[in-house]
């Protein structure tokens, strides 16, 4: 498994090692940057192992990221738009699920002296530590608290996320990063002082959060029987279970309000619980996915309701006094302004309020070092750095509430900073989430398109477990099929994922001027260009279709001629050649052998084909006898060195050479001056060996030099010539008979399609079987013929072997000049 | 009764005098007709019209309602498109009678030429005497009944519809099978012979289509593509991506299918350069100091386009696309002031509504063509190819032939549809003379007329284009998109656009008629850059597809022809399509376009002018030696240093 570290110290470098990579919006709307396409292409593909790997390379807490995160990749997702969001979220869950528990990166043993502190054992305090501890570096963390994971452990009730969970979390980082030294119930203040620390260490990071409760500050707020939610949950996951008032009231549209009101609901004593938000349903901060929850354990959600005032009137008794609000407009920050409707008051008769309107940092120790201000630690956003030149802060104690996955973003970026300050480095690249690539195989699910959204299902209220399942393997497979993949290359050069973001920028709603600006100047930049490989292929030709000057040959319905007449009453149905398949086992020799006399086509090898019903180009080496089944000889010129014509076992035989490029000059005047019938054109320089067609893409030059050669002598007549190298589809035989060839021989295609794959040590068969094989190579050559005769009608023609240069373009210098055809757009070959 | 003597008025007039009468209701008498072309094409009113002699091509063409008479002959494609009414012919008619019948009744009392009732879809044709060979080819519906001998190859390719035949049947036509004829047939035959007073009192032969050719047999499996990586990378011939296509040949015995256009590299509009200074993009407000508006259609005094600026929507058509999507992108055209398409397959009402200027569009099948859709549009345009597949015809899988998209094209639903790859009337560029006179004739010369055309031969192409009287063309490269087209044909078929527009030009130059017809450039713009590159090489505007659906949430997935479109742009299933969200994505694609105004606009400025027609030649360097020898510019790799300070940095 690759290793974890979360970005390499130079941020300036393009992570995803790709070129052409862009991140996809679930990346980047996820504060870490993570690789959700490499795992849910990973999952899909039963690789979970590297699902794995690429959640936990930039998260320290994915078990619990699996189970809570809020998850601002999903509304980001593409499909979201569409039929719903990939349930990235979901999808995590079921890879911790099913690994996380046993998952042991390889353990970072420190090999530095330094040392840093940090305060906090949070998900910025954790992050931070093992981010910094996986560069070597000795970490003391202290934890104020007697357990590990932060506003985790405490802030989250068990239903959503069991103790497990962090627990497995937490001893991974733990056990990864020896390290880590923990100090828990170690208060800063009490168990260490900040000057001892910034005497001890090379730095100091603090990430003590915010775990005091706000009030709501309304008269009658002091009651007891009025609490904060943050204490409240607290309380709760320590393991206390109070029988509470009949009626519980939550104040807050927040995850601590959801967290508590779905609390409350399950504590002995509660028969109703209603919630407070004083925006509306548009506004509320919680998400979806936990009001839904709420509301299916029937919690009642009242919005656009301020309380103003609160009358205690007894134990368990009070009186909430609310006033309704209206919206106004959006303010400074986004969020819509809301006053309170005169005259809109009603009471609400309660035994507890829980008021979830905010957290707090409370520190006396840092307060007495000035880092505090309005209940925060000072704090560069540039530079993490406090006051205090040598401590550095993260997490919600320097920026106030935020989501588990921001504060693990700012626990990476923490440590960046921290390691950049102790390797001594002053100026680093300004930090920024790395967004890195698996490159995982796109997920070839048939029914991608069709899938729809599942959610987790919803287990029901039943005390403190688990409220949520997940999901078994088939549907987990099923909703990573339905990603979109929008990280992964496109199957066309001319519209990459380059392009189609650069369109989607521009289409873009928030797009300004100076975006377009942008992007316009980015779009100046030409594609890479190669010119240094001189052999042309195949696919640098193109056909020129009828239109208007010739008449149109309708390809999908008109007849197209394909006997292939290779002289002396040797014809065949097409002009399809099998060949070089004298070492594939015998099931596919038969199966071949089959395929081409069902569809009337011939072989060509050194040995006969399997049944005897095909015609046989028997390939000869010099001083080899001729078989008297072949239908005609075939003698390897290229090997002989010298110039000889086969001698043949019958009359009927045709003579053939092959000629390859080295030997082109001299055995082509060679045959036509003995009458050789056939001249086979190799392409590649290895016909006669095993898959020559392994060797790569053939020197097409040959092909029109032969023919030039032969115009030359003026024989072009007195010779069939037969192409064999790099035939893949009908349109490469229809290329090769249109620049002068009679016919094409197919190797290595042929094999593939017999179900063959390509080896180091050549084509391999696993369990052959002659049927199977035999159909889909006479699939295959039926696919080939079709083509080659689509390609002929789509210039007019109505026989294959009326195809002829002029019916050809090319599309690169390079192979105007090997092929002598006009490049696209010019009179001339350039 | 109006007489119209054809000895001394001009058939445009009279064609004029013909539309006046039968709008006031008068029956019209046409003396002298003397075998004249378009005699009576366009008209839509219930009126008789008696032509007293013979009548040249297409008489009664595209007509609606009306009743004709004639008393001898008829030249080739009688009754073309016609929607309702009827002709009797007393003498012979030439080829293609009853071509693309839409309705109504042709009657001829002689014998019909070759391909009698081509590409029909619906209403009657009768021959009383002998058929030629062909009848019936590839007809979609209706009924043509032959009371004498017909020719060769009966009902070849046809998908629906009936042909009877009361004489000898030479042969059968590829996918045409006899069928048992039924009484109910014996009796609504009957009843049409008797309303024309014929009597008839052999035996009928049914024939019908085989149905072995409508569907492709064996499924594709559904793959979603390699990335473009894994085989335009140099030294990679027995990729992952070949190995795939010939496995999967191999289970289906045929090529494969896919949407978009071709996917490797050739030399495009990225292999030139603009000769500017980047930070001069933006500068100032170039909206306002560069004219972008023109017009576009008034070569021969029909009313023009007005385009806002030099870019249109390229054709695409409703069934490749969803209903949502074709009027998503009719709104974002009018928002931006520009000129939609219907491609093929018919006018929607919804996309007639939301478009300000639209081109109609005329195939080979004529799906979907109707003479009422025609005076609706803003243009007419006679497609030839396109640049994806040039050389064939549309294809659309079953699965998207819905019923209601095959009741507007007049075709049997659920078929594998294949168009025919040539215009039934068109076989050569004279042909094409005397069709598009006919569309000016039944538009009475207001719409503009364009042809489109993919790009093969296009030095040679664009002199017949020029000869044959086109305001305009619309000319599509090797890399415009479609909904399906073979892999094959997508490859390897047709030349690159950045090649098109050259030869075009040079073929206009070769004639001494450079600048004197506009050419519209298409395959594979994406925005405003590539628009002004075209425009610098010489396009008088260009047209953009898929870069605009691409603007409305396409993802470039390349399944178009699967009909499962994750996003709801390519697909007919309603489920599917409630994914497209109309409104949200017409104001995408129309803000794509505000977008790709401002690129013009400020490149164009950036260049040093004022007006996008200034920009030439001299505003552009090739980058590579194949983009160089194809346009002539100078070659100028130092450029490449200069596009590429500004390569995409990831994030």
């Amino acid at each position: 498994m690759a290793g974890c570290k979360p970005f390499s110290v130079d941020l300036s470098a393009d992570q995803s090692k790709l070129p052409h990579y862009v991140p996809p919006p679930c990346q980047v709307a996820c504060p870490i940057g993570t690789d959700v396409g490499s795992y849910v292409g990973l999952i899909w593909s039963g690789d979970t192992e590297g699902a794995l790997e690429a959640i936990t390379a930039t998260n320290p807490m994915s078990a619990i990221c699996g189970r809570v995160c809020d998850a601002p990749c999903e509304p980001a997702c593409r499909r979201a738009a569409a039929d719903g969001p990939v349930a990235i979220r979901a999808l995590k869950r079921w890879v911790m699920e099913a690994l996380g528990p046993t998952y042991l990166p390889k353990p970072v043993v420190p090999d530095k002296d330094k040392s840093v502190a940090i305060v906090g054992a949070g998900p910025a305090g954790l992050t931070a530590a093992q981010d910094i501890a996986l560069s070597g570096y000795h970490v003391e963390l202290y934890e104020a608290l007697p357990k590990p994971g932060g506003m985790t452990v405490w802030g989250i009730p068990d239903f959503r996320l069991p103790a497990s969970v962090v627990e497995e979390d937490i001893a991974r980082i733990l056990k990864r990063c020896p390290g880590i030294t923990l100090h828990t119930s170690a208060t800063l203040g009490e168990a260490v002082t900040l000057d001892e620390l910034t005497a001890k260490h090379h730095a100091v990071l603090l990430a003590i959060g915010a775990p005091a409760g706000k009030k709501l500050g309304i008269p009658g707020d002091a009651s007891a029987s009025v609490i904060d939610g943050v204490s409240f949950l607290n309380r709760i996951n320590g393991g206390d279970r109070p029988i509470l008032p009949k009626h519980v009231v939550i104040v807050g549209g927040g995850d601590v309000a959801m967290d508590a009101c779905r609390t409350a609901r399950r504590l002995p004593g509660v028969e109703k619980v209603t919630v407070l938000y004083r925006r509306g349903e548009k506004e509320i901060p919680a998400r979806q996915h936990e009001i839904e929850a709420a509301l299916a354990e029937s919690i009642e959600i009242i919005y656009q309701v301020a309380p103003i005032a609160i009358a205690t009137e007894g134990e368990n008794r009070l009186t909430l006094t609310c006033r309704k609000t209206e919206l106004g407009a959006p303010g400074a920050d986004g969020r819509r302004s809301f006053g309170t409707v005169a005259g809109s008051d009603f009471t609400i008769v309660a035994g507890l309020v829980i008021a979830a309107v905010g957290q707090k940092t409370v520190s006396a120790e840092l307060a007495k070092h000035g880092l505090l201000e309005n209940d925060r630690i000072v704090t560069d956003a540039a530079t993490m750095k406090t006051r205090h030149d040598k401590v550095f802060a993260a997490g919600d104690a320097a920026f106030g509430s935020s989501t588990i996955v921001q504060a693990m973003h700012q626990g990476h970026k923490a440590a960046y900073y921290v390691l950049a300050a102790i390797e001594g480095n002053q100026h680093p690249v300004p930090y920024r989430t790395p967004y890195r690539t698996r490159a995982a195989a796109l997920a070839q699910d048939p029914q991608w398109e069709l899938l729809a959204p599942v959610k987790p299902k919803f287990l029901g209220l039943s005390g403190f477990n688990d409220t949520e399942a997940n999901y078994n393997n088939k549907t987990a497979k099923e909703q990573a099929a339905r990603c979109y993949r929008c990280d992964t290359e496109t199957g066309s050069v001319d519209y990459s994922v380059k392009t189609r973001e650069a369109i989607f920028s521009l289409a873009r709603m928030d797009s300004t001027p100076t975006d377009i600006a942008r992007l316009t100047r980015e779009r100046l930049a030409m594609r890479s260009y190669s010119s240094g490989d001189p052999t042309p292929t195949l696919d640098e030709l193109v056909f020129l279709p009828a239109n208007l000057t010739r008449l149109v040959i309708d390809p999908y319905r008109e007849a197209c001629k394909t006997v292939t007449d290779f002289s002396n009453g040797l014809k065949t149905a097409h002009p399809v050649i099998a060949g070089g398949f004298d070492t594939a086992p015998v099931e596919i020799r038969e199966a071949l052998a089959d395929a081409l006399a069902a569809s009337g086509g011939a072989y060509l090898g050194r040995t006969p084909p399997a049944t005897p019903n095909v015609p046989w180009l028997q390939i000869l080496n010099a001083g080899q006898p001729a078989e008297p089944s072949a239908a005609a000889v075939i003698l390897r010129a290229n090997v002989t060195g010298a110039a000889g014509v086969p001698h043949t076992a019958t009359k009927e035989q045709l003579r053939g050479l092959i000629v390859t490029a080295q030997n082109a000059d001299d055995v082509v005047p060679f045959a036509v001056d003995h009458g050789v019938d056939l001249i086979v054109l190799d392409g590649t320089g290895h016909l006669g060996e095993d898959w020559p067609d392994l060797a790569g893409a053939p020197d097409i030059s040959l092909l029109p030099r032969t023919v030039a050669i032969l115009r030359k002598l003026n024989a072009e007549e007195a010779v069939k010539l037969i192409w064999f190298g790099g035939l893949r589809s009908g349109s490469d035989l229809a290329k090769v008979m249109a620049l002068g060839s009679t016919a094409g021989i197919v190797n290595v295609a042929a094999a593939i399609a017999a179900g063959g794959a390509i080896t180091p040590d050549g084509m391999m068969f696993d369990a052959p079987e002659r049927k199977t094989s035999a159909d889909r190579v006479a699939a295959y050559v039926k696919a080939v013929v079709a083509e080659c005769s689509m390609m002929a009608r789509c210039t007019g023609k109505t026989n294959v072997h009326n195809l002829e240069p002029e019916d050809l373009r090319t599309t690169s210098i390079r192979a105007a000049r090997a092929t002598g055809i006009v490049m696209a757009g010019m009179k001339h070959v350039a | 009764m109006v007489t119209i003597d054809l000895a001394v008025t001009p058939v445009r007039e009279a064609n004029e005098t013909m539309r006046a009468a039968a709008a006031r209701g008068e029956d019209i008498e046409i003396a002298n007709p003397d075998a004249r072309h378009h005699i009576g094409v366009g008209l839509i009113a219930p009126v008789r019209v008696k032509v007293k002699g013979s009548a040249g091509y297409f008489c009664a063409g595209l007509s609606h309602g009306a009743d004709f008479e004639v008393d001898s002959n008829v030249g080739w494609g009688v009754g073309d498109s016609m929607y309702a009414g009827s002709v009797v012919v007393g003498g012979n008619a030439g080829a293609i009678a009853g071509v693309a019948l839409r309705g109504g009744e042709v009657v001829v009392k002689g014998n019909i030429g070759s391909r009698a009732g081509q590409v029909m879809k619906s209403g009657t044709l009768l021959c009383c005497g002998n058929a030629s060979f062909l009848a019936g080819y590839m007809m979609y519906g209706g009924r043509l009944i032959i009371l004498g001998d017909s020719g060769e190859r009966v009902g070849e390719d046809m998908s629906g519809g009936e042909v009877f035949v009361g004489g000898k049947v030479a042969n059968l036509g590829a996918d045409a099978k006899f069928a048992d004829i039924t009484d109910q047939d014996l009796d609504e035959i009957n009843a049409f012979l008797q309303k024309y007073d014929i009597v008839f009192t052999g035996n009928f032969k049914k024939i019908v289509s085989a149905g072995t050719k409508l569907h492709y047999g064996a499924t594709e499996p559904i793959t979603r593509p390699q990335p473009h990586t894994v085989f335009s990378a140099e030294g990679v011939y027995w990729n992952p991506k070949v190995t795939e296509d010939i496995a999967v040949k191999s289970q289906i015995g045929r090529y494969r299918i896919r949407g978009y256009g071709a996917a490797k590299a050739v030399p495009h509009f990225t292999d030139i350069a603009l000769k500017l200074d980047p930070n001069r993009i933006g500068a100032g407000d170039p909206l306002k100091s560069v004219n972008l508006a023109m017009v576009l259609g008034n070569r021969f005094g029909a009313k023009p386009l007005n385009l806002s600026m030099p870019v249109l929507i390229a054709p695409m058509s409703y069934g490749a696309l969803s209903k949502s999507t074709k009027i998503a992108l009719g709104r974002a055209s009018r928002l931006s002031g520009i000129v939609e398409n219907t491609g093929e397959g018919g006018m929607l009402p919804e996309e007639r509504a939301e478009a300000a200027q639209l081109i109609f569009q005329c195939l080979s099948g004529r799906l979907g063509w109707n003479i009422h859709d025609m005076l609706r549009a803003d243009a007419l345009e006679i497609y030839i190819s396109q640049g994806a597949k040039p050389g064939l015809g549309g294809q659309l899988m079953a699965k998207k032939v819905t019923k209601e998209l095959a009741a507007i094209r007049g075709i049997p639903a659920g078929i594998d549809l294949r168009s025919p790859s040539r215009h039934p009337d068109i076989l050569g560029a004279d042909d094409l003379v005397i069709k598009v006179e006919e569309l000016r004739e039944a538009t009475g010369y207001t719409k503009p007329i364009s042809i489109k055309m993919g790009a093969g031969r296009v030095r040679d192409d664009i002199k017949i284009a020029y000869k044959d009287g086109f305001d305009f063309v619309q000319l599509d490269g090797l890399q415009g998109s479609t909904g399906a087209a073979s892999t094959e044909v997508l490859e390897n078929v047709g030349i690159p656009t950045l090649a098109a527009i050259q030869e075009a030009l040079d073929g206009l130059n070769d004639i001494g008629h450079k600048g004197d017809m506009p050419i519209v450039l298409m395959g594979g713009i994406k925005d405003g850059v590539d628009a002004v590159k075209a425009l610098a090489l010489g396009a008088s505007a260009v047209a953009m597809g898929t870069a605009a659906l691409i603007a409305g949430g396409c993802i470039s997935c390349m399944q178009c022809h699967v009909g499962n479109c994750v996003t709801g742009i390519a697909t007919q299933d309603p489920e599917h399509e409630a994914r497209y969200k109309l409104d949200r994505q017409a104001l995408a694609i129309h803000r794509f376009l505000e977008a790709v105004r401002w690129q013009i606009a400020a490149l164009t400025a950036a260049l040093g002018h004022s007006d996008f027609r200034q920009l030439s030649r001299d505003d552009l360097v090739a980058l590579t030696p194949e983009a160089a020898a194809i346009t002539g510019l100078p070659y100028d790799p130092d450029y490449r240093g200069v596009a590429g300070e500004f390569h995409t940095k990831v994030a």
